[in-house]
């Protein structure tokens, strides 16, 4: 079932600039999808798309057969986005109300926002950081802080805006481990990024951006040697012709 | 890291920690109020009521004086203002400068009172989680027709949120100009406008990506709240604070 689909979708900002020009895509449920592209080649423009945190200029996003812009609050349940900057995303004074803010915002009972607050910090390993003050958390922490805030609202689709941006190695398995395992437990995620080192051994799909458009969309495999045409820098393993590994292995 | 002192809330089982928020918020309004009226017995007997809570409550005698420096500069200023602009009789004397005795007593009991309304304060704070103090301030605005209560209590609590980030750029930005020997250059309105206008840029550049990241997790006014219940502990508490208010009145 393709959960969410895309169709002659173009996004002009206020002063004229085109940042998405025809974009058709449609993404299976369950898929695991890598946007890659240089900076401003549309991909964080394009993962707002999914809910309605901007509109179309032209053009429709569909999630499960509803155009997104029908009804803003089931997009934005249902669509889960993680920001690049997690402080920037963490809204809470302490650890369990920045997870309980979305749940709220939902109108759930208390009981019910106190359960998916103690489930998803469970989730992400963050449980003894409950009372804890967000600043405070590291790097890694912090960033799946920004995710258990979002799985918190139980969305089945996850996006990813550059999740590995300033994280250092222990921070990026940390991450990479709970992308995986949301994968694993049947959420579709899309992940942007201009680095494939660290996630593309993990990936179904690759899609390419430039300028707004989308080049190229295959099996990661196939479009490693294409990769540097477009700005993005071929995984190393791939450049000395051997098989691309996990960052976990 | 930037940590804020003192001023911050700390899980713990004391009696404060477990009584109701609207309650804790009377008792602060009554003790800041009761403390016009007090003088040094009166204010020897909630200073030391203060404190014992305060160490109860988890604070060491340590980071209570800590928590003082900051408003030391403060309450030297008072009391030297005090001492010298108040008539009576004479202690020292510089030309037409003059140091009276009535104005050292008053300057010290103003500054004692001010000591005694940041030592509540500081309790409150302490033991009182910042979600809790939220919906008191909306419980608080509420019946006054015309103020956006639950606009205002969510703006409070994005403060205290962002004060510790903004604290930690003011804190980067300083270091990197000092990098670039800023302090070569002795004008203070120079070095002011250099650290200033890149931080507010940065400070309103982080509340648009914020307001962003919170409309993604559907945030509305109309919002699940903390639930408040009152229990027989906040009206004993209750009677002992109001005995003790008509007592130093």
């Amino acid at each position: 079932m393709n959960i969410i689909e895309i169709e002659n979708l173009s996004h002009y900002f206020t002063d004229g600039t085109c940042g998405l020009e025809n974009i058709n895509l449609t993404i299976q449920e369950g898929t695991f999808v890598v946007i890659a592209g240089q900076n401003g080649s549309g991909k964080t423009t394009l993962l707002k798309h999914l809910n309605g945190l901007l509109l179309p200029t032209t053009g429709t996003v569909r999630l499960a057969g509803t155009p997104v812009s029908k009804n803003l609050v089931k997009a934005r349940q249902m669509v889960g986005m993680v920001f690049q900057d997690p402080d920037s995303q963490i809204v809470g004074e302490t650890v369990c109300e920045d997870v309980a803010f979305g749940p709220e915002n939902l109108c759930l009972d208390r009981d019910e926002v106190k359960r998916r607050v103690f489930r998803t910090l469970k989730i992400v390993g963050l449980l003894d950081f409950e009372d804890q003050k967000p600043h405070l958390l590291s790097g890694g922490e912090k960033r799946r802080l920004a995710i258990a805030g979002i799985l918190a609202m139980e969305p089945k689709v996850l996006v990813f805006d550059e999740p590995f941006s300033s994280l250092d190695y222990p921070g990026v398995k940390q991450v990479l481990k709970q992308l995986i395992s949301l994968h694993r437990s049947g959420h579709t995620i899309l992940v942007a990024a201009h680095d494939l080192e660290k996630i593309i051994a993990h990936a179904d799909r690759l899609v390419i951006m430039k300028d707004g458009k989308v080049l190229k969309d295959g099996i990661p495999s196939q479009l490693f040697r294409e990769l540097e045409a477009f700005g993005i820098r071929e995984p190393c393993a791939s450049r000395l012709g051997m098989e691309v590994q996990s960052w976990l292995n | 890291m930037a940590e804020l002192s003192a001023f911050n809330f700390r899980p713990g089982s004391s009696v404060l920690h477990g009584l109701d928020v609207r309650f804790k918020l009377i008792f602060l309004v009554l003790i800041s109020f009761t403390c016009l009226k007090a003088y040094s017995v009166a204010l020897s007997v909630l200073t030391l009521v203060l404190v014992a809570v305060l160490m109860h409550s988890g604070l060491s005698f340590k980071s209570i004086l800590k928590t003082f420096r900051y408003v030391f500069v403060l309450l030297v200023f008072i009391f030297i203002t005090r001492a010298l602009s108040t008539p009576g009789s004479v202690v020292a004397e510089f030309k037409s400068i003059s140091i009276t005795r009535e104005g050292i007593y008053y300057g010290a009991i103003i500054c004692w009172r001010l000591v005694v309304v940041i030592l509540t304060g500081l309790s409150f704070v302490l033991t009182t989680r910042p979600s809790e103090i939220k919906v008191a301030v909306e419980w608080t605005l509420n019946p006054f027709p015309f103020i956006p209560a639950k606009r205002i209590a969510t703006m409070m609590g994005l403060m205290v949120r962002f004060l510790p980030v903004i604290i930690d750029q003011v804190k980067e930005s300083a270091d990197a100009q000092r990098a670039r020997g800023v302090e070569n250059r002795k004008n203070p309105v120079y070095r002011l406008g250099k650290l200033g206008i890149p931080i507010m840029r940065r400070t309103f550049e982080r509340a648009d990506k914020l307001a962003v990241a919170m409309e993604a997790r559907c945030y509305s006014e109309n919002r699940t709240d903390p639930v408040l219940s009152s229990s027989i502990m906040d009206w004993i508490a209750l009677c002992g604070v109001v005995c003790l208010c008509i007592v130093i009145i």
